[in-house]
Formats: structure tokens, C-alpha cells, sequence
């Protein structure tokens, strides 16, 4: 996703030879096949058949934008695009406030700084269904670590109204370290004069927090934001653990019934139509990100 | 002046240990449950020490599931898609950044758009494909897609793009070849970029669910992550009793041992990595 920040790589042509060579395309051709056979097939395949009825019975014909028409009305799959959004709306602001605050707490030089990044950054290579069975014993109603803590028997996973908070409480302890990392390159790219220029000028650490760091910043947090969004586009690990979309369709995802339609009722068609949706749903975000990022960049230039 | 320095050496203190227990402090929750016996477990209060150690957790978390085999099978699977993924990207990374010819560009193009495309349009195409080869249930369906990933491919071309050019023409007017050049000269230059792919090829694909998932039946080829989702196969505050916590944690730790020790051995390779790439695999 980095090709989408603004630094771009400048193309270094390698020896210039003007001669037809074949050398070049069997340095390719592996990879090219994989990527055609498993990447851009598939990616092809799927859109076709998102336009189809193809299903575990029956035969399978062309059935045009039918799969699409029966979205408005499929009331799961509107639930799921409400939860998925209400989910993003939720975890991508909390990460990025919590993963900047992070990183400049522990971007400071200050004795056991290492300690604080490392401890933060190890929920993140846990793999997710430990990270889901660990968050389902510690939300637990009756003996989770968190309620005995709090004093109260808050039935997290269960009730229908806060289930989704509690995706969203795992979510952001499991990943808060990763996008730490990120604000912690971006910071220790800023060079240190800009620093010592602002402090001249008198300012205050908060205006050299707004006026300085966050604008010199913005390329990470461009990427930070790209990326929190998509992963929250497209979470599922932690909801088929922790509570398989319930109860009811109170934390169902867009990825989860797509799992849901495609793989346990086998209605491929319609779930290929679901995961086109996602892609729309993504690419629009990007595209609108990506407006609002050059916009901002220019407002600073100016 | 001093009281100032030694009152924020207290909020850095203070601060960092809140940071430091809060995301280690569910990971030794974690372990104290794997030790505790069954009526241990339930206890009204917060026992962060178990009073009495017990491995009778681990010994049934191994006697009923399989889970030795979900371990191998995720070794098997992770290491050689790490291995498919190094020679592939390294290979059409050095062409895409180093050599000249026709449609390199659009070429790349085309790899690198694919980044924008989720993988679950792929699952479907994916999914009949291997079924189709009767390849559903087996290691080559887990190893195979991850051939095609984009990611190895971008930072290898990345790396090449970089590496100073006087060395292969040395060795083009000593006679070498291009594979010679890639096999000889390059790639030992390539060890940094080799190791930081290895690390984030091996590591997504350890963790990997949502595919392996769907493509996996039995214990045969299983991997950890799949296997262990079934702990939770009784449903949280439905039936699941919190004794039976003792077990699943005892699989967790398990389960989280490689991926921790691998960490802490590269921890540096990895933050470095991560903030070079931005990238998960």
C-alpha cells in the first residue's frame, strides 16, 4: 500500500540495451504464472461470477445484475454493511489517536523506551483466533478479568448492544503496536531542525504539536488511515471466534457473510456479488481518501 | 527547574508502565489461567499467581486435540511458502528493477493494482479451482496462492532499484550472464531485503485464517490458527463453562510460543521491516 503515499520511487532505468532480449521475461515467467493462475484469475473469475446464479445445485446461468438488485432487500447483508461501518466508524479513530499518542510517548529518549514499543508491538504477532479466545475468556460475564475488575457482570460477548464494542476493544489492543511502528517511522523522519526552528520562534508544545508535527506527519497518517480502514473493511478473524456475527446479526461483517453465504450455504454467485461490493465499498474510499489527502497537501503548500 | 525533571521522570514512569501492563497484562493473564487447575479458575478473586501450578491443562488441550499436527502442518505450510515467495520475488523483482524490455511497466502496473483488489474476490474462483483439482484438503492449496502474493514482489524491486550498478557491469565485462549476476552478485547484496520478506511472508502466513479456513476438512492439513478456532466451537456465556477456559489458554500459549520467540530473536529486523513497508504480506 506504500505505492499509495505520496513519495514515490523514482524509476532507475537498469543498462540501457537496445537489442530484443528473452532474459528478461524468464526472470518473469514464475511469478507471472503464479500471478496469473492464483491473483489475477481469480480476481477476473470472481467478478464473472458475481454475475451468475452458480450454487452447490442447480445449473448454473448468466442472471446479469440479478445478484446486485437482491441486495437492497437482503436484510443480513444490510445489517452487515451497517455493523461493518459502525465497526470501522468506531476502531479506526480509536487506533489512530491511541497508536500517535503511543508513539510519542516512546519516541521521547528516555530510559526504557525499547521496553514500552516491544510490549506494545507483541499483541500484534499473536495470530488472531488466540487473540479472539484470549479477548472471549478476558470479556467472560461471570469470572473475565475485565468485569472482576470492574465490579459489575457486563455480558460483553452476549448482549446484543455492546458485543460489537467488544470487537472493537480487542481489535484495537491487538493492533494499536503495528500502527504504532508506522507513526514511530513517520516521526523519526522528521528532520530535527524544524523542531529547533519552531522552538526559536517561541512556540509552545502544543502549537508545535498542531503546526509542525501533525503536518509533517500527514504522509503517515495518509497511510495509517488507508490501512486502519481497509483491515477494518475486511475484519473477520476475531468475529468468527469470538461471536460468529452474534447474537442475532448484532457484530455480522461484511466478510463474515460473505464466509457465510459463499462457504456455509454455497450460494457462490451471491457471495461473489457480496466481496465485489466490499471492493466497491473500498475503492471509493481510497479514491475519496486520496482527493482529500492532495486537497490538504495543497492547502499546506499554499 | 529540578522538582519539574523529577516530576516528569515520575508521569514517564508511570506512563510507560500503564502502556507496559496493558499489553502484556492480558498475555500473563493468559499463561496464569493455563496453570491454574479447574476450581482455581473461577475464583471470585483476581489470582494473576496461580496458588496451585498445574499442567493438567496442557496435558488435555494435547490429549484431545491434535495438536501437534495443526503445529507441523503450519510449519510445513508457512515454510514453504516462505521459500516459494523468496525465489519468485526475488527473481521477477531483479528483472522489473535492473533489466530493460518491453512492457516492464505496464507489467508492474498490473501487479501492483492488484493491491487495491481484497482477497475475498479471489476465495470463490480460488476455492473451485482446487476443488476442481481435488486439491481441497491438502498443503498445495494452503502454499501455492501465497506464490502470488505482491507484496514480496514490490519490495524486492524496491531493494534492486537501490543496489549501486557498477558491480554487475564489472561483472558483464568479466563474461557473466545475467543469472550468473542475479545467482553471484546480487543476491548475497539482497540479504537484508531476503530476511525482512522472510519475516513478513513467514509470519502472515502463520497467522493466515480466513483461507485456511476455508480450504482445510480434516486434521490432516489443518493448521494452527483453523485448529485452534475450534476451542470456541461451544459458544461464549451459551454453553461453554469458564472451567473449560484452563484448556483453551493452555492451547493459546502454545500456539503463541513460536511467533513470540521469533520476535524477540529479530526483534529489530521486524520493526524495521514493518516501518520500511507498512506492509502485513
Amino acid at each position: 500500500m506504500r505505492i499509495l503515499a505520496p513519495s514515490r520511487p523514482t524509476t532507475k532505468a537498469g543498462p540501457a540495451r537496445k537489442d530484443f532480449r528473452w532474459t528478461p521475461y524468464w526472470f518473469m515467467l514464475p511469478y507471472l504464472l503464479f500471478f496469473l493462475l492464483f491473483r489475477l484469475g481469480p480476481s477476473l473469475a470472481g467478478l464473472g461470477i458475481s454475475f451468475t446464479n452458480w450454487q452447490v445445485a442447480g445449473t448454473t446461468k448468466f442472471v446479469g445484475l440479478a445478484n446486485f438488485q437482491a441486495m437492497p432487500h437482503d436484510t443480513r447483508l444490510l445489517d452487515a454493511v451497517k455493523n461493518t461501518v459502525v465497526f470501522t466508524a468506531l476502531t479506526v479513530p480509536l487506533l489512530i489517536v491511541l497508536s500517535l499518542a503511543l508513539a510519542m510517548l516512546l519516541n521521547q529518549r528516555r530510559k526504557g523506551r525499547t521496553f514500552g514499543r516491544v510490549a506494545a508491538f507483541t499483541p500484534f504477532v499473536m495470530m488472531s483466533t488466540v487473540i479472539g479466545i484470549l479477548w472471549t475468556w478476558i470479556l467472560e460475564k461471570d469470572f473475565g478479568l475485565l468485569n472482576m475488575y470492574l465490579g459489575r457482570k457486563i455480558p460483553w460477548l452476549v448482549d446484543s448492544d455492546v458485543a460489537m464494542y467488544s470487537i472493537v476493544i480487542t481489535t484495537v489492543w491487538w493492533t494499536v503496536g503495528y500502527d504504532m511502528v508506522l507513526f514511530l517511522a513517520g516521526l523519526q523522519d522528521i528532520p530535527r531542525d524544524v523542531y529547533e526552528a519552531a522552538e526559536i520562534d517561541g512556540a509552545n508544545k502544543f502549537q508545535v504539536f498542531r503546526r509542525v508535527t501533525i503536518p509533517m506527519l500527514a504522509p503517515t497518517i495518509f497511510l495509517v488511515v488507508l490501512l486502519t480502514v481497509t483491515n477494518s473493511f475486511q475484519v473477520f478473524d476475531q468475529v468468527y471466534v469470538m461471536t460468529a456475527g452474534g447474537p442475532g446479526t448484532a457484530t455480522l461483517t461484511l466478510v463474515q457473510y460473505i464466509y457465510t453465504v459463499a462457504f456455509q450455504f454455497q450460494k457462490f454467485g451471491y457471495g461473489s456479488a457480496v466481496a465485489l461490493l466490499l471492493f466497491v465499498i473500498l475503492i471509493g474510499f481510497t479514491l475519496l481518501q486520496m482527493r482529500a489527502y492532495r486537497r490538504g497537501v495543497e492547502g499546506v503548500g499554499a | 527547574m529540578n522538582t519539574n525533571r523529577i516530576l516528569g521522570g515520575i508521569l514517564w514512569y508511570a506512563l510507560l508502565l500503564v502502556v507496559i501492563a496493558l499489553s502484556l497484562g492480558p498475555i500473563v493473564w493468559m499463561m496464569s489461567t493455563s496453570f491454574k487447575p479447574e476450581g482455581d479458575i473461577v475464583t471470585i478473586n483476581i489470582q494473576w499467581i496461580p496458588k496451585t501450578f498445574t499442567l493438567e491443562n496442557y496435558r488435555n488441550v494435547l490429549v484431545q486435540y491434535d495438536m501437534l499436527r495443526w503445529t507441523v502442518n503450519s510449519l510445513i505450510v508457512a515454510i514453504a511458502a516462505t521459500v516459494l515467495a523468496l525465489l519468485l520475488s526475488s527473481l521477477s523483482g531483479y528483472a522489473l528493477a535492473r533489466m530493460e524490455f518491453c512492457g516492464r511497466n505496464s507489467i508492474f502496473l498490473l501487479i501492483i493494482s492488484m493491491l487495491f483488489i481484497p482477497m475475498q474476490i479471489t476465495v470463490v474462483p480460488l476455492f473451485l479451482l482446487f476443488s476442481g483439482f481435488n486439491l481441497v484438503d491438502n498443503y498445495l492449496a494452503l502454499i501455492l496462492p501465497i506464490g502470488a502474493n505482491v507484496t514480496p514482489v514490490f519490495l524486492m524491486r524496491q531493494f534492486f532499484l537501490n543496489i549501486p550498478g557498477e558491480l554487475e557491469d564489472a561483472a558483464r565485462v568479466d563474461g557473466a550472464n545475467d543469472w550468473r549476476i542475479w545467482a553471484w552478485i546480487v543476491m548475497p547484496l539482497a540479504r537484508p531485503a531476503l530476511t525482512a520478506v522472510a519475516i513478513i511472508v513467514f509470519l502472515s502466513t502463520w497467522n493466515s485464517f480466513f483461507w485456511p479456513l476455508i480450504v482445510t476438512q480434516t486434521d490432516a492439513s489443518r493448521t494452527l490458527p483453523v485448529g485452534l478456532a475450534q476451542f470456541m466451537s461451544l459458544r461464549p456465556g451459551m454453553s461453554m463453562s469458564a472451567q473449560a477456559y484452563g484448556k483453551s489458554m493452555a492451547g493459546a500459549v502454545l500456539a503463541s510460543i513460536p511467533p513470540i520467540l521469533v520476535f524477540f530473536m529479530l526483534q529489530r529486523y521486524f520493526i524495521e521491516g514493518v516501518s520500511k513497508t507498512g506492509l502485513k504480506g
